[in-house]
């Protein structure tokens, strides 16, 4: 197999790789922050149903999830492999999410939130307009090391058969016998992709920075 | 307290969504298949030469071109599903898949979970010398006093280095290995290696191609008799596709793939 038809065979896996990121992303980021706001503002009871879930989901390995998801509850809901995927890693992501913007919003201080409310603005009107922009900077750096666990946390679907960027360089290692080759390729694949979403982050981070709040 | 009673109605809820997952209807996969016009086989493509991709991406193999047999006989459609080998089982248990034919070998232990097709290949490694040899061979391990032959990356080339060479039975430099099983008989005829492991069937295609050549010993080193995989229960599957590998069997197909396979 000639180098060029090899590095193409594995790089068409991103495809699958960036699906699969940017459905668990995204949702991850959309629950989480909804989440967050549900523990830090909605009361006692939230509060600690919203611990229990996170304890629950940051202690079960995407992998398990995953396999729960495709082969367990195939009887309930038949999920392909690629939304299966996709689902269980955006609900792992959510939780770790919600304590990323848990704590951005705690960060911010409470006194902000009584201040806010002593003017006159409604609770939500308070967290849309105070909280929420200060807590958003607050949570990038944070969040784009999330980013960057999902982009690579991806490559486990691999194992109910999608074919992404790992298993191709499995599979092209085993018939070539040049697993390092094979291997090499995979990993400057992922690197590239973690390292352009940080920078992205990063300029967004730079951007959204207030001068005069360090 | 409070927190305790609502972790474990969270256990219950997930506990008895699990538990609903267990039924499946109870028609035969042969009928969802003949229904459907295709077949969905699950195999894991990183054994060459049962199953690998080639240069364009395509599965190739000993498994993968009789699977296509089979299917073709079924008068169905072929679709492939790759995925890595310890979640072949599983997936034919869920019915994600309605069969997998990846160089499975029979064991008990996962005749408890699925059924299994009546071997379509049995691997036997046969030890091929020049006629002329004299030595005695009664245990795979005497060939250590040798100098031996394999083609590089077959299950013979494994068991050399992993059982010999590794456990330091012999040195590496006792061990040609070749691209071609060909080239490999070329150099016994020629005297530089005096005994090639290779699979019995391509063996045998040498010794009627080259002439000068016998078999001194024929043992299951790796593989032994391989299956395919099938939904456990499932009769009427499991009859069909017997049906088609013993006719495969008959006519010579597989040994033909055999030889195109493991010898090349």
């Amino acid at each position: 197999m000639d180098i060029g038809r090899f590095f193409q065979y594995i790089a068409s896996g991103t495809a699958y790789t960036l699906g699969v990121t940017l459905i668990a992303l995204p949702s991850g980021l959309i629950l989480g922050m909804l989440f967050a706001f549900l523990a830090v503002y909605a009361g006692k009871i939230a509060t600690r149903f919203f611990s229990i879930y996170s304890t629950i989901m940051r202690g079960i390995p995407p992998i398990v999830l995953l396999f729960i998801l495709y082969f367990l509850m195939s009887g309930a809901i038949n999920l392909t492999p690629f939304w299966a995927g996709s689902v269980s890693l955006g609900i792992i992501s959510s939780a770790y999410q919600m304590e990323i913007f848990r704590g951005a919003i705690l960060s911010v201080s409470a006194d902000q939130m009584m201040a806010a409310r002593a003017i006159g603005l409604s609770k939500i009107q308070a967290i849309r307009t105070v909280i929420f922009p200060q807590m958003i900077r607050i949570a990038i750096p944070g969040w784009s090391n999330e980013a960057a666990i999902v982009i690579k946390d991806s490559s486990l679907v691999y194992a109910i058969g999608v074919p992404e960027i790992l298993r191709r360089a499995q599979l092209i290692s085993a018939s070539t016998q040049q697993p390092f080759l094979a291997y090499t390729t995979a990993a400057f694949i992922y690197f590239t992709l973690v390292f352009i979403t940080n920078r992205l982050l990063n300029r967004a981070e730079q951007k959204l920075t207030i001068p005069s709040n360090p | 307290m409070k927190k305790t009673l609502v972790a474990l109605s969270v256990l219950l809820i997930m506990a008895g969504l699990l538990a609903g997952c267990g039924e499946q209807a109870p028609t035969s996969t042969l009928d969802k298949i003949k229904q459907a016009g295709k077949v969905v086989v699950g195999t894991s493509a990183d054994y060459p030469p049962y199953e690998y991709v080639d240069e364009t991406g395509n599965y190739t193999g000993f498994d993968i071109e009789l699977m296509t047999e089979i299917a073709k006989r079924m008068g169905v459609s072929l679709e492939w599903v790759d995925m890595p080998f310890d979640s072949l089982i599983a997936a034919v248990q869920e019915g994600k898949i309605d069969m997998s034919i990846s160089c499975f070998n029979y064991s008990e232990e996962r005749d408890q979970q699925v059924d299994f097709s009546d071997p379509y290949y049995t691997s036997q490694d046969a030890f091929l010398v020049a006629e002329g040899f004299t030595g005695t061979i009664t245990d795979p391990a005497d060939i250590v006093q040798y100098k031996i032959g394999v083609q590089s990356g077959t299950v013979q080339d494994e068991w050399v280095t992993t059982e010999l060479i590794e456990t330091g039975l012999m040195p590496e430099s006792k061990l040609s290995r070749y691209e071609r099983v060909d080239q490999a008989a070329l150099d016994l005829q020629a005297g530089r290696i005096d005994v090639l492991v290779a699979d019995s069937v391509p063996a045998q295609a040498l010794i009627k191609q080259f002439g000068g050549f016998k078999i001194v010993y024929e043992v299951q080193l790796y593989t032994g008799p391989i299956n395919i995989v099938l939904p456990e229960g499932d009769k009427a599957l499991r009859d069909e596709v017997n049906k088609i590998i013993k006719q495969l069997q008959d006519e010579g197909f597989i040994d033909q793939l055999a030889v195109k396979y493991f010898s090349e």
